[in-house]
């Protein structure tokens, strides 16, 4: 006779109740983590997705998502006579609002350097790839903006072509891709009394030296990298020091870019909800653990009673043991089953890979275990002639 | 009686430390019991019928004396009576004055309960728990939980779960006090035929004198000493 299903079907109500209590609790705890994982891919999705060896950036800088970068707008063709080196694109990302249908929408501009890139490198969710090189946009569905629709941006028309889903960037905002001097347009645009400035100012300033500018970067440029693909065998160290040798420019590699992506730009995030998802695990295990051993503390005298009759220890202890395992998997169920059904409606995005999920499980066994441990403790001190009392 | 008898206690005592005093809960008390006998043991409330009891069914250690059953020394003073937990699965019966019922197992697994932690397999002892509640009246009630249950019929599958291993010693602790009049005297005359019919020594601690008539002797304890002789019964039963 299995005792513990015995008394779980007894107490139905009371034992739905405590799974979906611990289930709650494991997925808040499993949401914590989830988001800390969704950020950390929001944010890589673009620098893993879009094929570049190696990022050809502001000298001096270590942009475009650390921190700012400005290059020439042809500078891609300078990168592109260096040896070894296969393909080139010129790359702008940059957050940008405008109004559709009465409301304002968020989205990261991201240039596309057409008909070099026509955005292949990322899945349609609906539509197609850019396929002229003005005034198409494909947008992420987080954006809000239907297949078909027509937006303003700057001064200028945008017919959405594309949709893709769970393009963002890394503050959760969604990629709304434009061709490289579309975007570039978008992002030069100015009022008419800055244009009327900036060439008062222009026309006053001191000419330099023999009259050229003291940068190889305009001040207007909005290009912010230059993605390189290098020919097979390519020799790395060499394209590297060859680029880095003009001054202008430093050379990253995408892993550098995560580094800096995740290392540098978004360690308090991180830290932040690796901290908060800790104090949600701990204070899971703490609320776990008391139902069991309270679960526990409520039969003592079952188990004295059992006792009194004669049952072993390894009777008393699979109970226990059974009663607490199964609290655990059906609440551990029951946060697979609620996580799956409203995480998707979260905001950002919240990924729950198996290695985390297995290791939750393995936690929550663990405090099934402890806590089983603290009532078994308690269950064998427990005399038989307390079913007296 | 004649014959062996089938438990024998030998000058027991029982003493707590209260503070600076030494509670006297049983101060020396002998006494045998055969097998077929309805003993009934009586005294005011403090007297030591508990502790007797406790004692007797190898739930608390003497402070002095020794227990023997069936001539086996199984009690005495610093015993590790949770060793014992074995032996008392098949010498001993025990009847509250609380049924003492799991709530969430039927009136059939109340019983077999006790038979499946003696290893008998669930369906054998199953069967024999439905045919131990036939014989006790409660045929109509062995899919019943406690809480659907009477009083007197949870004191009735109570006593089939004390049964159900056969064991030759019942132990009952004033097992009618929650019982009217008449479902009191239904349980003591149960007592009575699991006495005659199974060969089984009942000792049952009672304040109540109406079933005294049922009993073979009645041992009277006061202030933790036995005060009768319990060598006559009260009334001789075939």
């Amino acid at each position: 006779m299995n005792l513990a299903i015995k008394d779980i079907r007894f107490n139905l109500a009371r034992f739905a109740l405590t799974a979906l209590g611990i289930g709650f609790l494991l997925m808040g705890a499993i949401g914590a983590i989830g988001l800390y994982r969704g950020i950390v891919a929001d944010a890589l999705l673009v620098i893993d997705h879009i094929g570049a060896d190696l990022w050809v950036v502001q000298g001096e800088r270590v942009g475009p998502f650390a921190e700012g970068s400005s290059i020439s707008s042809t500078m891609d063709r300078r990168v592109e006579g260096v040896e070894g080196i296969a393909s080139v694109r010129r790359f702008v990302q940059f957050s940008q609002q405008f109004s559709f249908a009465g409301k304002v929408r968020r989205a990261t501009i991201t240039g596309l350097d057409y008909p070099r890139d026509d955005g292949a490198w990322f899945e349609l969710k609906a539509g197609r790839h850019l396929e002229a090189s003005h005034f198409e946009a494909i947008a992420d569905d987080s954006v809000g903006l239907p297949l078909g629709a027509t937006i303003r941006l700057a001064k200028d028309d945008y017919r959405i072509v594309g949709l893709t889903h769970g393009l963002v960037d890394s503050a959760g905002d969604g990629l709304l891709f434009v061709s490289i001097n579309d975007a570039t347009a978008i992002a030069s645009r100015r009022p008419s009394e800055q244009v009327l400035l900036a060439r008062e100012t222009s026309g006053n300033a001191a000419p330099q030296g023999d009259g050229a500018s003291p940068s190889s970067v305009p001040q207007d440029s909005k290009i912010a990298a230059v993605l390189v693909g290098l020919a097979p065998g390519a020799d790395v160290a060499r394209i590297k020091a060859a680029i880095l040798a003009w001054g202008d420019t430093n050379v990253l590699s995408s892993a550098e870019q995560r580094d800096l992506l995740l290392n540098q730009r978004l360690w308090r995030l991180r830290l932040q909800i690796l901290a908060f998802a800790s104090v949600l695990l701990l204070v899971t295990a703490i609320v776990i653990s008391l139902i069991i051993y309270t679960l526990t503390m409520e039969k003592l005298h079952q188990i004295a009673l059992l006792k009194l009759l004669g049952a072993r220890n390894s009777a008393i202890v699979a109970m226990i043991l059974q009663q607490a395992g199964l609290i655990g998997l059906f609440g551990f169920g029951l946060a697979m089953l609620l996580s799956h059904l409203t995480f998707p409606n979260f905001p950002r995005r919240i990924v729950m890979l198996p290695q985390d999920l297995g290791i939750f499980f393995a936690i929550l066994c663990v405090i099934c275990l402890v806590a089983s441990w603290f009532g078994i403790a308690q269950a064998l001190k427990v005399r038989a002639q307390e079913v007296l009392s | 009686m004649t014959g062996a008898p089938l438990l024998s206690v030998r000058n027991a005592a029982r003493h707590y430390q209260s503070g600076e005093t030494v509670v006297r809960a049983l101060d020396g008390a002998s006494l045998e019991a055969h097998a077929g006998e309805l003993i009934g043991i009586m005294g005011p409330s403090g007297s030591g019928k508990s502790t007797l009891l406790l004692i007797c069914g190898l739930l608390e250690p003497p402070s002095a004396g020794e227990i023997y059953i069936r001539d086996r020394l199984v009690s005495y003073p610093g015993a590790d009576l949770d060793k014992l937990r074995g032996f008392r699965r098949d010498h001993i019966g025990f009847v509250f004055q609380k049924a003492n019922l799991i709530p969430f197992l039927t009136a059939t697994e109340n019983v077999s309960i006790a038979l499946e932690i003696a290893d008998v397999e669930a369906r054998a002892a199953r069967g024999y728990a439905t045919q131990l509640l036939g014989a006790l009246d409660l045929g109509h009630r062995i899919d019943n939980r406690p809480s659907r249950l009477s009083g007197g019929e949870q004191q009735r599958v109570a006593v089939a779960r004390a049964l159900a291993n056969d064991p030759p010693l019942i132990l009952a602790d004033e097992p009618t006090a929650a019982l009217d009049s008449v479902r009191g005297r239904q349980v003591m005359e149960l007592f009575r035929r699991i006495a005659v019919e199974r060969s089984a020594c009942v000792m049952v601690v009672t304040h109540d004198p109406r079933s005294l008539d049922l009993f073979d002797r009645v041992i009277e304890l006061s202030d933790g000493r036995i005060l009768s002789e319990p060598s006559q019964p009260v009334q001789a039963h075939p």
